[in-house]
């Protein structure tokens, strides 16, 4: 491609729409909506998979284009997908606790699901600080879950490579938070500083080495939109997650409580799959594999692949290998 | 070199800032000007590479390794800005001019003792950040020094090579991953960790000195505070939790006639579970 052509793509690429997949609004809770996804292939004949994004970032990752879409690879598998969007806290969320994430809008989204379906229970597929979630909500409703799947999923959050947890453990995180919500600029900071030098700088060196064609650098900038597309933090969870999880590590030991309520996981019996990417830099790939000793489960599958954090939604061989593994896991049980 | 990374970085800046007052600037959200940084600093980087590996080329042992040298300490130099603030670092000098405008270094005393104490506050805070700032700044620079000679010593370990795409696209990747992983040390440090620590703990203790100060005037001036939001937002948020808890009450009370049903299901689930129980290992 041309400079011109180039400059032409790099422009026009700022308008293009991130998600792919036909999807329908099917409850909603002030800012969160339930998404269903459209099936394009024959079903399953599992039962409904709900899919828990991380409040950091937006779930639309899970879906960027045609040909990097982990939601497509799952549809194209015959499953029935379901998606939460938090949505974007404002000023009046700042006291959203975690407690209300967990056992109000997540309980409230698999309700739903469930009595739809008239189910009793259903698979979730829980991402990164979704994953930690979906733990949560495992443990305290283990009935309302038949199979649960975490990706690059943070549990123990102080194994020695875990950078952000020794930055934040020193940090008066009420303090910094105060009463108001935390910026997702001071987030963008935050995981930038963790690789400045290639998230900052080589990354767009690296824009134009070879020949870019109009489809890679769409494909970069909408990767460029979902990584500063970041949502503030509803001020009174990320101080909660940032304290009981970064900085008191309470999943191991099972010391943690959510509405008055222990979170156990030794107790979670159900089947898990955990899937790790060996390269992850946000989620080192021990943060996540401490799972399979902390919980109670016998049916425990961990599956690694050699991608980083991002390679996990969106890279070509995740695009091959996740979707098909999830699908086999779940046809099984 | 149609494909030299140069060469295409400026032509993406001529097109990027057009050159006359008649042409169309480009929009802050345009993609390509948003690189214009990128290209400059791009520019700069091709500029040296080039004088190394041409400086090199034929030299002697000690004078290519002085070139080297001469290169790191170029690279870093550049990317010294990488980690300058946005703001202007001489908070100090900032928080000592305040101090002395108002009188700060005083004993607080009378009817203005607890405004004066506001600002004291405020002052010191300042002085907290520009102190962490600090540190932070000479372990950015040990590190980036670091960094500098680690990349010397690795191109005394490479052969001269001419001036290519490839060569200059290499000599950067190998700057990148010798800042990376000397940046990587240096960040797991507990003097990086306690010093970024520091920063963030000064800069909350600022803001929140700053806000009761602005919430001051604003009750002087019968102004709402966002302390007031706050207390509205609570009793509307309490509120909120009675009529969810009494929802909740209603639902479980229409659901109690099918529970019969429901809990035979649930049990033929729970056995089709414990037959199925077995653990794996990745592959």
């Amino acid at each position: 491609m041309k400079n011109a052509g180039l400059y032409a793509a790099l422009a026009a690429a700022r308008h293009c729409a991130a998600g792919c997949s036909d999807k329908e609004a099917v409850w909603q809770s002030g800012k969160l909506r339930l998404y269903r996804y459209r099936p394009i292939a024959r079903p399953a004949g599992t039962v409904p998979l709900l899919i828990v994004y991380a409040l950091i970032n937006r779930p639309y990752m899970m879906d960027l284009q045609e040909d990097r879409s982990l939601i497509r690879g799952l549809l194209a598998e015959g499953l029935d997908v379901y998606l939460i969007d938090w949505g974007y806290p404002d000023g009046a969320d700042r006291f959203t606790t975690l407690t209300d994430y967990i056992d109000e809008f997540l309980a409230g989204c698999v309700e739903e699901i469930l009595r739809m379906h008239r189910l009793d229970a259903l698979n979730i597929l829980g991402v990164c600080q979704g994953g930690v979630f979906s733990l949560c909500f495992s443990a305290l409703h283990p009935r309302r879950v038949r199979n649960l799947i975490t990706m690059v999923t943070p549990v123990d959050f102080h194994t020695p490579a875990d950078l952000l947890s020794k930055w934040v453990r020193k940090i008066d995180v009420a303090a910094w938070v105060g009463d108001g919500n935390l910026s997702g600029d001071v987030l963008n900071q935050l995981f930038l500083a963790l690789m400045p030098f290639r998230l900052a700088h080589q990354k767009y060196m690296d824009l134009l080495k070879g020949n870019a064609d109009r489809a890679k650098i769409e494909n970069f900038m909408r990767v460029e939109q979902w990584i500063f597309d970041s949502p503030d933090q509803a001020g009174a969870a990320f101080r909660e997650f940032v304290v009981w999880f970064y900085q008191e590590d309470r999943l191991v030991g099972d010391r943690l409580e959510i509405a008055g309520r222990k979170v156990a996981l030794r107790a979670l019996r159900l089947p898990i799959l955990n899937l790790i990417g060996k390269r992850d830099h946000l989620v080192p790939p021990e943060a996540s594999a401490a799972l399979q000793r902390l919980v109670g489960s016998e049916d425990f599958t961990t599956l690694e692949f050699d991608l980083g954090h991002i390679g996990m939604y969106i890279s070509a061989r995740a695009q091959r290998e996740v979707p098909a593994a999830i699908a086999r896991w779940l046809a099984t049980r | 070199m149609a494909d030299d990374l140069w060469q295409q970085w400026r032509s993406l800046a001529a097109l990027a800032v057009p050159p006359g007052p008649t042409s169309q600037a480009p929009s802050a959200g345009d993609g390509a000007f948003a690189f214009v940084p990128f290209i400059n600093a791009a520019e700069r980087f091709m500029s040296a590479a080039r004088s190394y590996l041409e400086g090199t080329a034929n030299a002697a042992a000690p004078a290519a390794a002085e070139a080297a040298r001469t290169f790191g300490d170029f690279l870093r130099e550049q990317f010294a800005a990488l980690f300058q603030p946005p703001w202007n670092t001489d908070l100090a000098g900032a928080a000592s001019a305040a101090s002395s405008a108002f009188g700060l270094d005083m004993p607080a005393l009378g009817l203005t003792r607890e405004h004066q104490l506001r600002w004291d506050r405020t002052a010191e805070a300042w002085r907290r950040i520009d102190d962490a700032q600090r540190r932070l700044q000479r372990l950015w620079s040990d590190a980036l020094r670091d960094a500098a000679i680690d990349f010397a010593a690795r191109l005394g370990q490479r052969k001269p090579t001419a001036v290519s795409p490839e060569a200059l696209h290499g000599l950067y990747d190998t700057w990148i991953d010798c800042a990376e992983e000397v940046y990587a040390r240096m960040a797991h440090s507990d003097a990086y960790c306690n010093a970024l620590a520091e920063c963030v703990n000064a800069g909350s203790q600022w803001r929140q000195a700053l806000q009761a100060n602005i919430e001051q005037w604003a009750k002087l001036l019968d102004l709402p505070t966002r302390s007031e939001v706050n207390t509205l937002t609570l009793r509307l948020r309490s509120v909120e939790e009675h009529l969810r808890a009494a929802s909740k009450a209603l639902k479980t009370q229409d659901r109690k006639p099918n529970e019969g049903k429901q809990g035979q299901r649930k049990s033929k689930d729970a056995g089709s579970r414990a037959r199925r129980g077995r653990r794996k290992s990745s592959p």
